[in-house]
């Protein structure tokens, strides 16, 4: 009669301690956190309700700037661009960052040197980068056209300065750029995987294809996950790459809705429909990563 | 440095079993070291350029045809660009900033990620989701609020400022948090009923085990501080706290014609942080191997 | 409970939040009206900017109790950290407007004193006031009004056998100069002229020569004379085309000073910036000389006409936290940057200040800059027209404009669906509002 009070009090009391050792562990990080990150965000919930210039207050207009989100042309072109972007960045980037890891995890001999290789595009300052690319990139001076030419296409591609294929450029320089930082984390992630796994799958006649799907990918979950998410918020915010490369053009062709938001805000001082654009990101991408944590509860 | 490394058969070979033993792995590593060949190759062109250019004449960095090799090769370059330019502050602010964020980064966030890993109270999934979703957010949307309480809280134009603004972010916590997610539950048990405390399981179990982790959020937390341009540009004023790369962009700025000092300046800012992967990168592949849970 | 969680979190930073507002203190009004005084002022790229320490200097020497401290910004994000800073509380006390397309924002935002006094003390010999005015009143004194004139490779027009230009030219003269400059010129690396990527080298002319255009209207037809002759002039050979400078990065200081290209229009800024280069050898030595700009027909041509040109003025602003003991001082400060004695300090280094006609003598006795009757015409004589008229709309409206102008150039679009879709655009997301 009296054991489960008791059972529960000390259940209570195991809640109680529990609390307390995890907030000390989240404590250091997340004072620092919630000052200068939390609190900033939260405020811009209150301005996408607004018409704010940043210097005097903002103005409480309700629900005009979502109204005016709906009729926005340009913000239906910025999105659409976001998703052309994304749909196929995230796919490419996560195969050949897989695939280097996969190649880079052997103890071959210069090993570290591709390593190294493959991670230099992403620590080039983004600055040099463009610069480089936009060169390869020259419709009529470039080299990536002249060796087209050579190959016998007689009409190749205008690339930056093409509207239809400027964004295939940006994908190809942000999928080039962040491979070697998802193969990164993907080696640390090969590491978790115990060794005698594929061991006991060899003895039992496991070719390399089958062992990839049944031991590697399996061990490889959390690492995925948490690089698919972090590719999916990076694919929507995407900016300063398009910032430097094309500056969403030409016209309007590589418009990204980070950029918008950019041009909303610092260029036409419009901070208030600035952020109601950003909640627009912020919602898509939320729903999109909470539907992704769903899915991996679900496998795991 | 690569020949240090043990010598053990593939962990993890992709290759089809050696069906015709010595002469199939042969093979089989010269079809690797060709696909590492063709993909290097691809990877490294622009920086190959970037390399080519800061080592040319001015005049010869456009040209038609694309000339792949500097004639003559021009080291002056290397020489004027620390005499045209505060090359050292910026390396050195760089540096001090990288570092300290890379530090506090790599404390605070694998102590939070314990503390979401593996330690379970109320709330803690929501308070989760916050962390993610601010990463959600684009940054210039909220860095005039943010601007304005940094000054307000006088920390803009100090290197305080960069500091605060990168060292707590969700990114090392979210990081963290999967990796340790990955170790058994079983083993932390294990170790609590030993008597050890949640600290004690932090510092003698987890850390040793995350290593790999560890030098991953390291080397991202660095490269993502030292190539961070719009954090500098919005909080650094005084030209003795500029950075590498708002340095740099200042320079393109001024001498927007030069393009060879401009690859030359390009080169420099990546050197760093490339010696330092190369000298850091075996951790990413050891770690768990020397701790044991791999047996 | 973790919605009972999740709005305590939110609670919480609501709270902060307000506790950090709380705290904004006044302005820090140290000065007094007597007695040495300090100000700040706000510029961009001192190293190749040095106006603005010569102003500095100048105005110490005429009033020596006060120190005028200089205070960097980023020459390509400098309107994006001086909103940050006045928005932080942070500015300097005085800042340069450095384009005209973010004056409503300071002005309409009240980050800008009222220097009316300083205008009618100032009169009208300063160029581009006016576009300072709003409600009635001044709020920036321009120190400089650069304008777009045409500058010419004498050396290059020589070798080709082609006439410089007179000052009658119209676009048509222009285009054809250029094309035949094209051919003579074979063999040799230069082309007939260069023209920037920049939407204002067509869009500025556009405006400020074609009768009765306004961006404010909507109406943006006027843009198609001037975008059919810059692709006719593109595809011919003439000039690099725009895909190609946006992709090198090409220069203009490079492509006329290393004689890539005979003619471009560019402003008037360029006329030190040539000359400190042929100086220190950036660029190459040659003959050269400036032009009005090319007019829309004959009725604007000729040295007894009034060339139609356009340039945006280059103002300075007094930041209202100032406090009103130095506001006078800084006042003081503007009145001496437009006034003739900082026009005369801007010219001696090769500025074009917004008082031209006081300073011809002083600016044409500079080393390297060309002595030729046409130059010093076009140097005082020219109706310019502001490249972005102050309008709520002015920004957002640009902004429609430049991906016109990146559409139409790169060949992505055709000139007749990029104007429609401008304007459509215009009307849809700026002016129904």
């Amino acid at each position: 009669m009296t054991s489960l009070p008791l059972a529960r009090r000390r259940r209570g009391r195991q809640v109680l301690r529990n609390t307390v050792v995890g907030w000390t562990f989240l404590l250091p990080n997340f004072a620092g956190f919630a000052v200068l990150t939390l609190v900033p965000v939260a405020l811009l919930f209150y301005y996408a309700f607004t018409e704010w210039n940043v210097f005097g207050g903002a103005e409480w207009t309700g629900l005009a700037n979502v109204r005016q989100l709906m009729h926005d042309h340009s913000f239906r072109t910025a999105l659409l661009n976001t998703i052309y972007y994304t749909v196929f960045h995230i796919p490419l980037t996560l195969v050949a960052a897989l695939a280097l890891a996969l190649l880079l995890n052997r103890r071959l001999r210069g090993v570290a040197f591709f390593r190294t290789v493959a991670f230099f595009p992403y620590i080039t300052s983004i600055v040099a980068l463009a610069q480089v690319w936009n060169m390869l990139f020259s419709p009529g001076y470039g080299p990536i056209n002249a060796v087209l030419r050579g190959l016998g296409v007689d009409n190749p591609p205008g690339w930056t300065t093409s509207a239809d294929w400027s964004m295939p450029a940006v994908i190809i320089v942000g999928t080039w750029r962040e491979m070697g930082y998802y193969m990164l984390l993907f080696l640390a992630g090969l590491q978790t995987i115990p060794g005698q796994l594929y061991e006991a799958a060899k003895v039992d006649g496991a070719n390399a294809w089958q062992r990839f799907r049944a031991v590697t990918l399996p061990g490889l979950r959390p690492t995925t996950f948490f690089v698919v998410v972090m590719l999916t918020i990076g694919s929507f915010n995407v900016f300063d790459l398009i910032l430097v490369m094309t500056n969403g053009g030409p016209g309007q062709s590589t418009l990204v809705l980070s950029q918008y938001i950019y041009q909303k805000g610092f260029v036409e001082n419009q901070f208030g429909y600035a952020s109601t654009v950003s909640i627009a990101l912020f919602l898509i991408c939320f729903v999109i990563t909470i539907v992704q944590f769903l899915i991996n509860r679900r496998q795991s | 440095m690569t020949l240090l490394e043990a010598p053990p058969a593939d962990r993890l070979s992709l290759a089809p079993p050696p069906a015709g033993g010595r002469r199939g792995k042969k093979i089989n590593r010269l079809l690797g070291y060709g696909a590492l060949i063709v993909a290097a190759a691809a990877i490294l062109v622009p920086f190959y350029w970037m390399l080519m250019s800061s080592l040319k004449a001015n005049n010869d960095v456009y040209t038609i045809p694309v000339k792949w090799l500097p004639d003559p090769v021009v080291w002056h370059n290397y020489v004027a660009i620390w005499q045209k330019s505060d090359m050292t502050t910026w390396l050195k602010n760089t540096l001090i900033l990288s570092v300290a964020v890379t530090l506090l980064q790599v404390l605070t966030g694998s102590f939070a990620a314990y503390g979401f890993a593996k330690v379970r109270f109320p709330g803690r999934n929501v308070l989760f989701l916050a962390y993610i979703g601010t990463l959600a957010v684009p940054w210039q949307s909220y860095m005039i609020p943010q601007f304005i309480l940094f000054s307000k809280l006088h920390l803009s134009d100090t290197r305080w400022s960069i500091i605060a603004l990168q060292a707590f972010g969700a990114f090392g916590v979210f990081l963290m948090k999967q990796y340790y997610e990955s170790i058994p539950d079983e083993l932390l048990d294990a170790a609590r009923i030993d008597g050890m405390s949640e600290y004690g399981i932090y510092r003698r179990i987890m850390l040793p085990l995350s290593v790999p982790a560890l030098a991953s959020l390291s080397l991202l937390t660095l490269v993502k501080t030292w190539n961070d341009y719009m954090g500098p540009l919005i909080y650094l004023r005084s030209r003795d706290l500029w950075t590498i790369q708002i340095g740099l962009k200042t320079f393109v700025n001024t001498y927007n014609a030069e393009y060879a000092l401009i690859m030359t300046g390009s080169v420099l800012s990546v050197l760093p942080i490339a010696i330092i992967f190369l000298l850091g990168q075996r951790y990413f592949v050891e770690g768990i191997a020397s701790t044991g849970l791999k047996g | 409970m973790m919605k009972r969680s999740f709005a305590a979190v939110l609670g919480a930073t609501a709270a902060i939040s307000l506790v950090l507002a709380g705290c904004s203190s006044g302005d820090d009004d140290k000065g007094s009206a007597s007695g040495p005084q300090t100000l700040t002022l706000a510029g961009w790229s001192f190293a190749t900017t040095p106006e603005f320490k010569t102003l500095a200097d100048g105005f110490h020497a005429t009033h020596p109790d006060v120190t005028v401290e200089l205070k960097e910004y980023d020459a390509a994000n400098y309107d994006t950290q001086m909103v940050a800073d006045l928005a932080a509380g942070k500015a300097p006390d005085i800042y340069a407007q450095k384009t005209l397309k973010n004056f409503y924002t300071y002005q309409n935002g009240k980050q800008l004193v009222d220097v009316s006094d300083v205008a009618t003390a100032l009169g009208d010999k300063v160029g581009g006031i006016s576009s300072y005015q709003a409600d009635g009143k001044t709020w920036a004194i321009p120190y400089r009004q650069d304008s777009w004139v045409l500058f010419y490779n004498k050396t290059l027009f020589a070798k080709a056998g082609v006439k410089i230009p007179d000052g009658s030219w119209t676009w048509d003269d222009y285009a054809a100069a250029s094309k035949e400059l094209t051919t003579k010129l074979k063999g040799s690396k230069a082309v007939g002229d260069y023209e920037h990527t920049w939407q204002s080298t067509v869009q500025g002319f556009a405006l400020a020569q074609t009768q009765g255009a306004t961006i404010e209207s909507g109406d943006f037809s006027y843009l198609k004379p001037y975008y059919t002759r810059a692709l006719d002039l593109q595809n011919a050979g003439a000039q690099v085309k725009f895909g190609d400078a946006t992709t090198n990065s090409l220069t203009y200081q490079a492509q006329f000073g290393k004689q890539s290209a005979a003619m471009m229009t560019m402003g008037s800024w360029y006329i030190a910036t040539l000359r400190k280069q042929q100086a220190s050898g950036e660029a190459d030595k040659f003959e050269w000389g400036f032009a009005p700009a090319p007019q829309l027909d004959k009725s604007t041509t000729g040295t007894s006409a009034t060339p139609v040109t356009f340039g945006d003025p280059t103002g300075l602003g007094i930041n209202p936290k100032i406090g009103k003991s130095k506001e006078a001082t800084a006042k003081a400060f503007l009145q001496y940057a437009a006034g003739p004695d900082g026009a005369k300090a801007l010219a001696g280094i090769g500025i074009t200040p917004a008082d031209t006609e006081a300073v011809k003598d002083t600016f044409f006795q500079l080393d390297g800059v060309p002595q030729d009757d046409l130059s010093k015409f076009a140097f005082t004589k020219h109706d310019t027209k502001p490249e972005n008229p102050v309008s709520k709309y002015t920004a957002a409206l640009q902004n429609i404009l430049s991906d016109l102008h990146t559409a139409v150039m790169s060949g992505s679009k055709d000139i007749d669906a990029a104007i429609t879709e401008a304007q459509n655009r215009a009307k849809t997301e700026v002016l129904n509002k």
